[in-house]
């Protein structure tokens, strides 16, 4: 009988999609800001992303076959239309454009949907998570990521990945991952738990600046900002609201030139969670 | 005493006039209710002569669809409404439009299923056989079986034979 | 005389019934060499993908060659087109039989069985391509002490559904429409087959009320059964119009699939009626006329899919989608064009053959079309899943891959575990519908005797009025 009460008396609310809302009330949002301007395309942020989420080193073969599992991928684009005819195919005198990407973390994720086991959900602090055990292995979500970002565990990496006595320096806060498993980045799930129950034990709330990612915690030029947008106070509110980039619209003044936030394809009206900020070249 | 006679037919038209004949009461006390007709291949104009007869399937194919239709709802969306950790993609908790597609299938699911079981019900399957079940039947012939009492077997084997009966059978009702 | 009436009746109504029997009965006895030999063979194909598989779910999907942007290819795009397989049974069953068009008596009891082949063929490779097989049931909504439920969001779930409902439906359709035949099989063998037959054929024995039942059972599974057979397609079409992608989010995906799905599943009809008619010698009952209707019907649906297709390039083209341009134009152009070309030709062009009389006539020939146009159809869904996944809105993982012998050997293992179910099927179970064919020719004969009849019946209507 519970069921149907549940079911009668919260109709309206399970009837709410993102445009009124959604069901959820969020506690937290988390999102992000990558300044491209900063970024030098060191690899960092992704051998640190290698390091702390337990992510499989495949090995030469199997990244050339595109089964490498680079959460925070650097992704270097040689060709830059504005330059016209000055542009060479390979290098070019500004050097490559650097596009670091990781899971968008998107608030309409196209990944969530399609999942038929459910194993891809939402959380309430506005993340886009990834269940690995309930997990089958349909890669429907892969598919349907027009980010490209969720990596497949095509193989049991971890029987070769990390030879003894590499397996030392396992994350022991997160899995290994066995093979038939689809995984992403989860903007350092793990850290937001502790510093979540270390607020809790001090009874306070998450100030920002708790939690850094991984990835923000080496780059050596600060590109990467991460924090709570539902704290008005915070890095990454202050310069999303800066560059005008905001949840559930797409509009901005493109006109103006001191606005460099944009989100990768929202045209798609994915609402991603991760601001970018163009790169400035003097042409 | 009740009894139920057999006679087989090879012509088909000649096993019609049969029963066109029990039907102008040519036997007494036989009517057309009393016929059932064995036949090889499905003869929808015989029936037509043998009068309305029911058939409940529709009414299974029909409960069962609407049991689906009402199920399927009912069912998808309080799984949904008690499952709240579900993958969101900025959709409602419980999405109609999705929904409809299964409470679709699941209505197409229980109305086959449903009428597949009215049809073993109704057709009076799974009963053993008799000695007026016969292979002919089944390869070229028209079996006629009336049940009639036992005074009025005699002119009813007359009026097969009149249609050119091949072959007669009795077998006793047990009460 | 004779010749002419071979030409042009679909069947010969003065043919015995005792010989329809006979043949049919005879087709299901005393497999000779060459059944075999095909036996073989396919138990071979079949062999080739079960040791694909296994390796596959031994190591992982790694062997496959899929990649990152490659997650389903051939898997999905196979699994597509044994479902587009398995609406040929339902169409030449339910379709024609709420017509009346009773041409189709001699052949649809294998197109029926096609259906649930293919279909147990389709459902093999959604479960194949599953990184953890092992989770398949998970799927499945039941009641869990978690209260977990599957996603009723997710149109593979709703593949679940509905291959779940399409299989029953069309087992029962197949089984519905073969107890009278099973009666007469009972009656005419001995040993594991009696048995067999005698528990398959439920105690038919042909009396009015069970062929009244009967007769309403098998309309109202028709009627379930069409609607039935383009939701399925429909959402397999879902599985990729529902998708954001370029290429795969298409309005007229579903109808363009149920077109292509009765397209294949003709072809494929034509393709087993040349061989049942040689191996099993139906010249009487599988006639030139019927399989000059089943082209002229292959023909037309053919059509309605090229218009489908051009439509589909047409809103793709004039509604100015950037990405699903540019995934248009690398059909044509790009790495896959070849595939694409040849597609197009088989999809569009060859079915011209179809209208021609003497391509139709002619038995290797047609059988040749045939099969080409499945290829066609085949390299249709490759070229529907394929190209979006190599090109989508992310420039980065740009590239093509080529699937590896895993991938080839599941696809060619499937052909043989659909062909090794079927050549079973043709030695156990009729696979022409000799009461259909009793019937067809009762009618048709009746036609011909008209006032015979009318004679006969004018007392009873007499009396009715």
């Amino acid at each position: 009988m519970s069921i149907v009460r549940n079911f009668i008396q919260d109709w309206s609310r399970y009837r709410k999609g993102i445009e009124d809302g959604g069901f959820h009330e969020y506690e937290h949002m988390w999102g992000m800001v990558i300044d491209l301007d900063k970024c030098t395309g060191c690899n960092a942020c992704s051998v640190a992303c290698y390091a702390e989420n337990n992510l499989a080193v495949v090995g030469e073969d199997y990244f050339a076959h595109g089964q490498a599992m680079h959460w925070m991928r650097i992704e270097r684009y040689w060709d830059e239309p504005n330059l016209g005819d000055k542009a060479s195919k390979d290098t070019q005198e500004h050097g490559a454009s650097f596009m670091p990407m990781m899971c968008q973390q998107c608030n309409a994720a196209t990944c969530e949907p399609v999942c038929p086991v459910a194993a891809a959900y939402h959380t309430p602090d506005g993340l886009n998570a990834q269940i690995y055990n309930r997990c089958i292995g349909s890669r429907y979500c892969a598919n349907n990521c027009p980010y490209r970002l969720r990596y497949f565990n095509f193989y049991s990496y971890y029987e070769t990945s990390w030879p003894s006595p590499l397996d030392m320096q396992l994350n022991p806060d997160i899995t290994v991952r066995d093979k038939g498993v689809m995984e992403k980045c989860t903007f350092c799930v793990q850290r937001i738990r502790t510093a979540k129950s270390d607020a809790k034990m001090d009874d306070r709330k998450i100030q920002d600046g708790d939690i850094k990612t991984a990835c923000q915690q080496t780059c050596p030029t600060s590109a990467i900002v991460f924090g709570d947008l539902m704290d008005h106070e915070s890095d990454v509110h202050l310069l999303w609201h800066k560059h005008q980039t905001k949840l559930g619209t797409p509009k901005q003044d493109k006109k103006n030139p001191e606005l460099r936030g944009y989100r990768l394809y929202e045209q798609l009206n994915t609402e991603p969670s991760v601001t970018y900020l163009e790169r400035v070249r003097e042409v | 005493m009740k009894k139920r006679i057999l006679g087989l037919f090879s012509d088909f038209d000649q096993a019609i006039a049969v029963v066109v004949g029990i039907r102008q009461y040519e036997v007494p006390g036989v009517t057309v209710d009393d016929i059932t007709i064995k036949s090889p291949i499905e003869h929808p104009e015989i029936e037509e002569i043998l009068g309305e007869r029911s058939s409940h399937v529709p009414k299974f194919a029909l409960s069962g669809a609407l049991f689906g239709l009402i199920f399927g709802a009912f069912f998808l969306a309080a799984a949904q409404a008690n499952f709240l950790v579900q993958p969101q993609g900025g959709k409602p908790v419980i999405t109609i439009t999705s929904n409809l597609v299964l409470i679709y299938e699941m209505l197409i699911l229980f109305g086959v299923l449903s009428t597949f079981i009215g049809f073993l019900i109704g057709g009076r399957f799974m009963r053993k056989r008799t000695a007026l079940d016969d292979e002919k039947i089944n390869l070229d012939q028209v079996g006629i079986v009336v049940e009639v009492e036992e005074g009025n077997a005699d002119p009813l084997r007359d009026l097969f034979r009149k249609h050119k009966v091949l072959e007669i059978r009795d077998r006793e009702l047990e009460e | 005389m004779a010749e002419h009436t071979a030409a042009t009746k679909d069947i010969d109504e003065k043919i015995a019934w005792a010989k329809i029997n006979a043949d049919v009965l005879r087709s299901m006895q005393n497999p000779r060499k060459g059944y075999w030999v095909a036996l073989a063979f396919c138990v071979g194909l079949l062999s080739i993908g079960i040791y694909a598989e296994v390796h596959q779910y031994d190591i992982g999907m790694g062997p496959s060659n899929l990649n990152n942007p490659h997650m389903w290819d051939l898997y999905i795009s196979t699994f597509v087109f044994w479902i587009g397989m398995s609406h040929s049974g339902t169409l030449l069953s339910a379709i024609l039989h709420i017509f009346h068009a009773d041409w189709r008596k001699p052949i649809y009891r294998f197109a029926e069985a096609m259906t649930t082949f293919s279909l147990l063929t389709a459902l093999l490779f959604p479960i194949i391509h599953l990184g953890r097989v092992w989770n398949m049931h998970w799927v499945v909504p039941y009641l869990s002490d978690r209260g977990i439920w599957p996603n009723f969001r997710s149109p593979l779930v709703w593949d679940a559904f509905a291959i779940t409902t399409y299989l029953t439906a069309s087992v029962l359709f197949l089984y519905i429409g073969m107890i009278p035949d099973l009666a007469i099989c009972r009656d005419n063998v001995k040993g594991w087959r009696r048995k067999l037959y005698t528990f398959m054929s439920v105690g038919w024995r042909g009396d009015d009320r069970q062929w009244r039942n009967f007769r309403k059972t098998y309309l109202l599974m028709a009627c379930f059964l069409i609607p039935l057979a383009v939701s399925v397609h429909s959402i397999v079409a879902a599985d990729f119009a529902m998708a954001i992608m370029p290429g795969w989010h298409v309005t007229s995906f579903p109808p363009y699939f149920v077109a292509g799905a009765l397209y294949s599943g003709c072809a494929g009809i034509i393709s087993l009626f040349v061989l049942l008619r040689y191996f099993f010698k139906f010249e009487q009952y599988m006639t030139l006329p019927i399989l000059d209707k089943t082209c002229r019907l292959t023909f037309a649906i053919a059509m309605v899919w090229t218009y489908l297709n051009l439509i589909e390039f047409a809103s793709v083209w004039y509604g100015h989608d950037v990405t699903s341009k540019e995934v248009l134009l690398a059909k044509f152009f790009g790495p896959y064009s070849p595939f694409f070309l040849t597609m197009l030709f088989f999809g569009m062009i060859l079915p011209f053959a179809l209208i021609v009389p003497k391509i139709r006539h002619n038995m290797p020939l047609i059988f040749i079309v045939s099969i080409l146009l499945n290829i066609g159809m085949w390299l249709e869904r490759y070229m529907i899943v394929a190209p979006t996944l190599s090109l989508a809105y992310h420039p980065w993982t740009w590239g093509v891959m080529w699937p590896s012998w895993v991938e080839w050997g599941i696809v060619i293992g499937s052909i043989g575990w659909f062909g090794l179910l079927f050549l079973i099927f043709v030695k156990v179970f009729p696979s022409v519908s000799m009461y259909e064919v009793k019937e067809m020719v009762y009618h048709r004969r009746r036609v011909v005797f008209d006032d015979a009849e009318e004679r006969v019946m004018k007392p009873s209507r007499q009396e009715g009025s």
